[in-house]
């Protein structure tokens, strides 16, 4: 048991900080590409609804860095972390690297991420570094709702025939070869599991998300997103597409750097 | 199956335990799952309510007779309180002409 940061070993410490930054950068990045739905939505409730999701997501990725700016602590703060590295010092799943694209594209992404993302926190809900667990215990009441309203948007989108379906698989087509990138492994990932950070390694928890999403693959007849291509660049070689969210998303830091906001 | 319509879905909210459940407003949802999510993210997702009730607004049964809900004739005595006074005693007072007790003062 861990109760705090300093107590990390350091081998553990350096692969705890990759897991903690890949998982506030995916937050963080599916949190601001859904937050470009805000005023856009197919209706106002459902503007609503995926704004909160997108609110709800950068919450957790805040949190997240806080944790990583403790385990670091390198005199960085959260805001510095999130805002403060060139384009390719982030480390979010090639999922999210894709454009926003069509509502069907934000669905779609959605539902693999966080079915993604439910899996990868339940390996972390018992985990031996306390701050952690205690923080996916919350992150985890939220996600439940990100998942159950995605999936009636997702199950709508695939039922009903002509347009939404068509344009759902479509989207599958994009972003399903990517959608495992989530679960990549990470470096010195095995050291985590020794010192039950988390509960196993990326190959189970990859076996048990298809295992979470294929009864609901099925009953759809859509196709299951295939094994990842370059798993070893899953989280890195960034896309032209998140660069040009990147120049969005830190404009306003950028503009006059060192400012107290 | 095509895309459903749109449809009105009235929400009631209770606010703390024991407090009965109040109308908060409507949203609008093509079917009660999705009425449900829209109506916590519009009277539930800041901790302001600890049960939802959503109704689909056509379910409701409307009456709004003002013949069956606001009888003509007085019915006052029907009420615990009695027959209401206030009416019968000004018009005996402008009949006799007396003005009207003002409160002693003390």
């Amino acid at each position: 048991m861990t109760t705090s940061s300093p107590d990390l070993l350091p081998a553990t410490r350096n692969a705890v900080s990759l897991l903690l930054l890949a998982m506030a950068d995916d937050e963080f990045v599916i949190g601001f590409s859904d937050s470009e739905w805000t005023g856009i939505a197919p209706m106002l409730e459902e503007d609503v609804a995926m704004s909160s999701l997108a609110q709800d997501e950068l919450g957790h990725a805040q949190a997240l860095y806080r944790l990583l700016a403790e385990v670091v602590d390198d005199g960085r703060d959260a805001d510095a972390i999130a805002y403060d590295r060139p384009p390719e010092g982030y480390y979010h799943a090639r999922l999210l690297d894709h454009p926003r694209g069509d509502w069907a594209d934000a669905i779609a992404r959605r539902f693999l991420y966080d079915t993604a993302d439910s899996v990868r926190l339940e390996a972390l809900a018992e985990s031996s570094f306390v701050p952690l667990r205690e923080l996916v215990a919350k992150l985890r009441r939220e996600e439940r709702y990100h998942v159950m309203h995605v999936s009636l948007w997702f199950e709508r989108l695939a039922s009903t025939h002509g347009e939404p379906r068509r344009r759902l698989i479509e989207a599958l087509e994009r972003l399903g070869p990517d959608a495992a990138t989530v679960l990549a492994p990470l470096p010195n990932e095995l050291a985590m599991v020794m010192a039950g950070i988390v509960s196993v390694a990326s190959p189970e928890l990859e076996a048990r998300w298809r295992a979470e999403i294929e009864p609901a693959f099925d009953r759809l007849d859509l196709p299951m997103p295939p094994a990842v291509a370059e798993p070893d660049s899953a989280r890195t070689a960034h896309s032209e597409a998140f660069r040009r969210l990147w120049g969005e998303f830190t404009s306003v830091r950028r503009a006059e750097p060192g400012a107290t906001w | 199956m095509t895309a459903p319509a749109l449809e009105p879905w009235e929400v009631f909210r209770q606010e703390k335990d024991g407090d009965p459940m109040r109308h908060g407003g409507s949203v609008m949802a093509p079917d009660a799952e999705l009425a449900v999510h829209y109506a916590r993210e519009l009277f539930g997702r800041r901790q302001e309510s600890i049960r939802l009730w959503v109704v689909r607004r056509a379910d409701i049964h409307d009456l709004a007779d003002p013949d069956l809900l606001q009888p003509p004739l007085d019915r006052s005595f029907k009420k615990p309180g009695g027959y209401v006074m206030r009416e019968k005693l000004a018009a005996a007072r402008e009949q006799s002409g007396q003005e009207k007790p003002q409160a002693k003062s003390r």
